[in-house]
């Protein structure tokens, strides 16, 4: 189980919060993509490494996807004002259930925002959610939009990618995940 | 500010315009393409400065942009062949025919750079637009926001080109216009 700490409930705090909480709602209104998600997963051409990944998760301990190998790994690139972003997360905790945790995980990394705010969305999850927080190490990814998700397999390499929103769920990717393991 | 922001939600959220569903969501304009979908909605000054004073903008610096004739676009490839978009070769063509080009995102970055913008701010701001340049696989849904380099004075045409195996192609969304906030 990973937390994230919370702040102090200053006033202005708050109202930051509240902004970031409605701007996001506004963006979502204003957008309404949130059930406009694609489908399926794409092979990614010539499976290369995975690049490096490591950043802190919620605990501020270090992950490192490297220490991964052996795993099937579903890396997802997020941010909580991403409205596509926002309706495919509890997907990743749903997909992640159906893997034994020795052989399948996700690393929700979450792009340029504090702990504060992605725990207002996020609350706990059952998987680790990583910081980026100066984009740097997704910038070293095939990243072309929030979100996008690349699946590492379990010798390291990109398997397969989606740009856009999915649910993770879904039997076409459950069965890209299976692939990998089975291979 | 609660009342604020609560009314412009709810003006957001009740469309009050003609809408075109795809399953359980409304989009003012859509229209399908061979393999491609492409969907907008025009996007008021009131809640663009919402979203992004909550993502560190100032309302002075984000002014420019949320006076902007600004979108938000969506577009599915629902075939098997890869699709690549250039946010250059899109154009919005007014009732008397002028061609007035998308603003590319990175010249709002480089304001921003300029006005000393906050990096995360930035980032949010980047990874928010409709990409200048975007690939889709099949089954990928992208979207982002998008402005025009100037505000037509009524409805407009936008043309979408987009590439695929079999060469250039061509989206028109018709009676685009601007949000009046």
């Amino acid at each position: 189980m990973k937390s994230i700490s919370t702040s102090s409930s200053a006033p202005r705090i708050e109202r930051r919060r509240f902004l970031a909480v409605a701007g996001g709602l506004a963006l979502l209104a204003a957008m309404p993509a949130t059930r406009a998600q694609g489908r399926g997963l794409s092979p990614v051409p010539g499976t290369p490494p995975a690049p490096p990944l490591r950043l802190l998760d919620a605990d501020d301990k270090p992950v490192d996807l490297a220490k991964y190998r052996g795993r099937v790994v579903l890396v997802n690139f997020w941010a909580t004002w991403c409205p596509p972003c926002r309706k495919e997360f509890p997907s990743l905790g749903r997909v992640r259930k159906l893997f034994k945790p020795a052989e399948f995980e996700v690393l929700a990394v979450n792009v340029g925002e504090d702990p504060d705010t992605v725990f207002s969305f996020a609350g706990n999850t059952e998987f680790p959610v990583l910081f980026d927080r100066d984009a740097k190490a997704m910038a070293g990814w095939p990243v072309r939009g929030l979100p996008t998700t690349l699946l590492v397999d379990r010798q390291g390499r990109l398997a397969f990618r989606a740009t856009g929103g999915r649910e993770f769920d879904d039997p076409e990717i459950v069965a890209a995940i299976r692939q990998l393991l089975n291979s | 500010m609660k009342v604020h922001l609560l009314a412009a939600l709810a003006l957001l959220a009740g469309g009050g315009f003609p809408a075109r569903a795809e399953g359980d969501i409304e989009w003012r304009h859509r229209a399908t393409r061979g393999a491609a979908t492409l969907s907008a909605n025009p996007l008021g000054g009131a809640a663009l400065t919402s979203f992004y004073t909550a993502r560190g903008f100032s309302e002075a610096t984000i002014r420019p942009y949320a006076r902007a004739c600004s979108f938000s676009f969506g577009m599915r490839n629902g075939g098997a062949a890869t699709l690549t978009t250039r946010l250059a070769d899109w154009q919005a063509i007014d009732a008397d025919g002028r061609r007035i080009a998308l603003r590319p995102p990175a010249e709002w970055d480089a304001a921003w750079d300029k006005a000393g913008v906050a990096q995360a701010a930035r980032i949010a701001f980047r990874w928010a637009q409709f990409q200048a340049e975007n690939v889709f696989e099949p089954g990928d849904w992208i979207m982002g926001m998008a402005t025009l380099a100037a505000t037509p004075a009524g409805p407009f045409r936008l043309v979408a080109k987009y590439r695929d195996d079999k060469g250039n192609h061509e989206i028109d969304l018709d009676q685009l216009v601007c949000a009046k906030d």
